[in-house]
């Protein structure tokens, strides 16, 4: 009742156009005030613990540092050209290359609508102009930018790993089964669409192109190796080199200075007015210069915008959850659901309602950070391996991301291919169907998430 | 944009900049510490961790100024003029309720640290506790104290010397940053109220990516 | 739920409550309290660090808004430097050793050492002796050199680390089973039910039985709060508090027995020092002492000293 009352408020306020941060701080402090006996001290606390007690957050800032320098520094472009010298001379082959894009460019970022805007930007116009309709592409990349927080590296992730401790690296190697498994899908989706639709293919460049457009790339891609490597290691080779929330920010500076110093997309070295890239033997100053050059010092403040925001968010959530949990309401909602006799069917039926619903509302992480303790006891008590539960949140987060009325990808997807929100909700519905089919895959069939962090890293740990 | 306004837009700027990048480093240098030197910045992590609380609480209030902060805008964007202009004082009222309850939290949260009084009374501010214990000489876990913070021990702790940096430095972020939110709710009210804006939310974040990449695919359609 | 008109009592803790020695404590203490006082006092559990971590919830405790904590004894070296005591490498030669000195007029003391900072410690709740694991067999001291250890925040473990050699790494401890198993950290001290709990064993080369140190909880309260509470209200809960103490510290011996022995059942090994070797490990980490003596005081290492000859 309490609990029915505390989330009428919080939706109520953000409906009216208050921020999602304030929504859920305000509800949460005037709950607090009414129903509890600490203090408005505590609450102060609880915001400042959000950073203090959840070191694993810390991986959040860095990844969203690694993608900016990636996005800025061009990486995407030879990504995309990297795909169609792959795929691109299948029939639909440009859209295919698009989904693979996305498929690599979502092991480098942590976030879906960034790689909506990466990839899309410049593979909607490429589609367009070889004479795909607007919504098919549109559709396109709306749905395979949701890989973005499936393949990791995932801020997604990063937040349950936060909520319900447990391991970050493990909520990673869950996702890459998935995440493969739902690109595939998408393309033989397109694949089966283009053959009916005779949509066009384009050429093959021959193996030289699929060499040189690798080569260009490699630096981008050894991004992920430096990831996955530095996190787990080469078996019978190297041990793990860092920690997941390390892995992020050596990817930052990484990207920096393949940026900055090899493609030479940004910073001192860059193309100026002649349109010619300087080389760092003709301005070795550059190594200096760079590191407070207006380009670096753009990227550091548009990351650091996104982090505030996002973060803020989520600090907020963890003031709810505080709340929730002094109420001692999980434990009331674990007792309710085993005394009706919900099994584990029943239970992950209605963890998908919740998601698909809250999805409409909440920014993911935040939604995520408020879900997962409710749902977390029961989950554990029904006997739901954590890390299958976190990756079935996750892609129920995607999907949310491609629902109306408030979808992350839907908005920047029309905002990127000039297009209605409504436009792109009808041209993202025939890939929806594939990614709820992909949703009850994965629900009900564990494996696919636990097989691979399982055999990496021995079997889950339940220890609450 | 008045120059004054826009030079500490800048300082605000930087301030974020700068705090991201020292994370970033920090945490880089601690991974070559142990990977390369086999030792360890034992002080890296909790620094790192006070750094982004306060680039994220710091830059809350930057948010509000810039109207960045996320929110949900379908409905709003389906009201009348006049109508959002009420939602919008509304909507102002709410966080500026927020940002004063949180103030007076924030101040009660660090006044101890620093031997200094929280405030009597349990919504509302009522005076100050009479009768308090300080804990001016409670420290944090692992981080030295730097020589030019040496004062602080005559200040807060009664000249006894501190092993690590006391939590009235980290903290400090608390009560200043939720003045700051204060201030620029208000401010943003005072913008609503004149009718120069109607909304407290960007509708969703990447919207200046957004917008520019829409453009050039205006442009490219256009050729 | 409370009723109105009882004493609430919030009890914040990090472990689970039916597996955990100290979550196990929690539990029964929990369910004394709420079946004995009942109409005058109720104590709410929050385990699993739902509420606070343990160094939030001594902050919490000294605003006021939760009434019990159990962190560990380092925790409270912020308070009282005497404390370090419980961390000084080889100070106790077993668990009785502790348990004697916990019990004797300095130990005692030290429950009240902090009531101008705030806290009443109520009781020790006893984990047990710290055993020390690595990726590679530790017989001898030199065996732990150049290796990462990941210890608590504490001065005392990174000295005693630094002592043998190693170097001290700070991590979450959610962080410390795929740090050990994927080779970011090389070891790590604990005992023996969170060397199985925690399963650290399965990723490690081996775990030595060293009984170097302790790992000992002191369940705290908020001295106001304590003193603020109705004379038989306080009689009753303390009476509660110290029966439950000693039924579950009685039985901490034993936990520890069990999840050893569910170590070497697992197929985890456990190497024994001789004489020798356990000499040589004394040898390299006592050095430790000298630096905290002033910080613990020389009459508290004197008790303990005698403690150890008492509990031989
Ligand atoms: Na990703
Ligand atoms: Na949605």
């Amino acid at each position: 009742m309490e609990l029915l009352l505390l989330f009428t408020m919080v939706i109520g306020l953000m409906l009216i156009g208050v921020p999602i941060a304030v929504s859920l701080g305000l509800s949460s402090i005037l709950f607090l005030l009414v129903f509890s006996d600490s203090s408005l001290a505590s609450v102060a606390q609880t915001l400042f613990e959000a950073f203090e007690g959840h070191s694993t957050l810390l991986a959040i800032p860095f990844f969203i540092l690694a993608s900016s320098f990636m996005s800025t520094g061009g990486v995407a472009k030879r990504i995309i050209r990297f795909s169609i010298a792959l795929v691109g001379h299948f029939r639909g082959g440009l859209a295919i290359a698009g989904v693979l894009a996305c498929m690599i460019f979502a092991a480098l970022s942590g976030s879906s609508p960034a790689t909506v805007v990466a990839i899309g930007s410049i593979v909607i116009a490429a589609m367009r102009q070889v004479g795909y309709t607007k919504e098919f592409a549109a559709g396109v990349i709306c749905n395979a930018g949701t890989l973005g927080i499936l393949i990791p590296p995932s801020i997604v992730m990063v937040v349950y790993a936060a909520a319900v401790e447990v391991s970050v690296g493990r909520m990673f190697l869950a996702g890459v089964i998935p995440g493969l498994l739902a690109g595939t899908m998408l393309m033989i989706g397109i694949y089966v669409m283009a053959r009916v639709k005779n949509m066009p293919s384009g050429e093959w460049k021959g193996w030289r192109e699929v060499y040189q457009s690798f080569s260009d790339a490699v630096w981008g891609l050894l991004l992920i190796a430096i990831i996955m490597i530095g996190i787990y290691g080469i078996p019978g080779i190297t041990g793990a080199i860092f920690t997941p929330t390390e892995a992020a920010a050596v990817a930052s500076i990484y990207a920096f200075i393949v940026a900055s110093f090899i493609y030479r997309d940004m910073g001192p070295l860059a193309a100026g007015e002649d349109g010619v890239k300087s080389s760092l033997l003709q301005r070795p100053q550059a190594l200096v210069t760079a590191l407070w050059h207006e380009d670096t010092r753009r990227t550091l403040f548009e990351a650091g915008k996104l982090v505030i925001t996002l973060m803020f968010v989520i600090a907020n959530a963890l003031l709810l959850k505080h709340v929730i949990t002094d109420e001692q309401l999980p434990q009331k909602i674990t007792e309710a659901m085993i005394s009706y006799g919900f099994g584990p069917v029943m239970f992950l039926i209605i963890v998908n309602i919740i998601l698909l619903i809250g999805g409409q509302f909440m920014e993911p992480s935040g939604l995520l950070v408020i879900v997962a303790p409710l749902v977390f006891p029961i989950a554990i008590e029904l006997g739901i391996d954590p890390i299958h539960l976190g990756i079935i949140m996750v892609v129920n987060m995607e999907i949310g991301m491609i629902t109306p009325p408030v979808g992350l990808n839907l908005f920047v997807t029309a905002g990127v291919a000039n297009m209605s929100m409504m436009g792109v909700v009808r041209a993202a519905l025939p890939f929806l169907a594939i990614m709820f089919v992909f949703l009850i895959m994965i629900t009900y069939i564990p494996a696919i998430s636990t097989i691979l962090p399982n055999a990496v890293m021995g079997p889950e740990i339940v220890t609450h | 944009m008045t120059n004054s306004g826009s030079r500490i837009d800048h300082l605000e700027e930087n301030i974020i900049a700068l705090l991201l990048g020292i994370m970033t480093v920090l945490t880089f240098a601690n991974v070559v510490a142990r990977y390369v030197f086999v030792s360890n910045i034992f002080w890296a992590l909790e620094l790192t961790v006070f750094l982004f609380a306060w680039l994220v609480l710091l830059g809350a209030s930057y948010a509000v100024k810039k109207t960045a902060h996320l929110g949900v805008d379908a409905l709003v964007n389906m009201a009348s003029p006049e109508r959002r202009r009420t939602l919008a004082l509304v909507v102002t009222g709410c966080c500026i309720l927020y940002a004063a309850l949180l103030m007076k939290g924030a101040w009660d949260y660090w006044a101890p640290y620093a031997n200094l009084p929280p405030t009597e009374g349990r919504w509302f501010p009522m005076g100050f506790v009479e009768k308090f214990r300080g804990n001016g000489w409670y420290e944090t876990q692992d981080i030295p104290v730097p020589f030019f913070l040496r004062w602080l021990e005559d200040v807060f702790n009664g000249g006894a010397e501190y092993e690590k940096l006391p939590k009235v430095v980290p903290y400090l972020v608390m009560p200043l940053s939720m003045a700051l939110l204060l201030f620029r709710f208000v401010q943003a009210g005072a913008r609503v109220w004149r009718g120069e804006i109607d909304m407290m939310i960007v509708s969703h974040e990447a919207e200046d990516d957004v917008a520019e990449a829409g453009k050039a695919l205006a442009e490219e359609e256009g050729k | 739920a409370c009723d109105s008109g009882e004493v609430v009592i919030k009890f914040s803790h990090v472990t689970n409550t039916d597996k955990h020695p100290k979550g196990i404590a929690a539990s029964l203490l929990e369910q004394r309290v709420n079946d004995e006082m009942n109409g005058k006092a109720c104590m709410e559990v929050f385990p699993n660090s739902t509420l606070y971590n343990d160094n939030k919830v001594l902050e919490a405790m000294l605003q006021g808004d939760v009434q019990l904590a159990a962190p560990s004894l380092s925790k409270f070296e912020k308070f009282t430097k005497q404390f370090r005591i419980f961390d000084l490498p080889f100070m106790f030669n077993n668990i009785n050793a502790v348990e004697a000195f916990q019990a004797s007029d300095a130990g005692q003391a030290m429950l009240d050492s902090m009531q101008n900072r705030g806290l009443q410690g109520l009781a020790y709740w006893h984990n047990g002796m710290k055993q020390m694991s690595a990726n590679k067999p530790l017989l001898v001291p030199s065996d732990a050199n150049g290796l990462k250890f990941r210890v608590q925040s504490s001065d005392v473990l990174v000295a005693q680390m630094e002592a043998m050699g190693a170097s001290p790494q700070k991590m979450a401890f959610s962080e410390v089973y795929g740090g050990l198993q994927q080779g970011v950290v090389d070891g790590q001290e604990n005992t023996w039910s969170n060397i199985f709990g925690k399963k650290f064993f399965e990723v490690q080369d081996g775990t030595t039985e060293t009984d170097h140190g302790i790992l000992d909880y002191l369940l705290v309260t908020n001295v106001d709060w304590l003193n603020g509470l109705d004379a038989d209200v306080r009689d009753q809960f303390l009476t509660i508090v110290s029966e439950v103490t000693e039924t579950r510290n009685k039985e901490s011996t034993a936990v520890n027995a069990a999840a050893k022995q569910a170590v070497i059942d697992a197929g985890g090994v456990v190497r024994q020092l001789t004489a020798e070797q356990r000499a040589a490990w004394v040898d390299a980490m006592k050095p430790v002492w000298a630096k905290f003596e002033g910080d613990v005081g020389k009459a508290n290492i004197a008790a303990a000293q005698k403690a150890n000859k008492a509990s031989m």
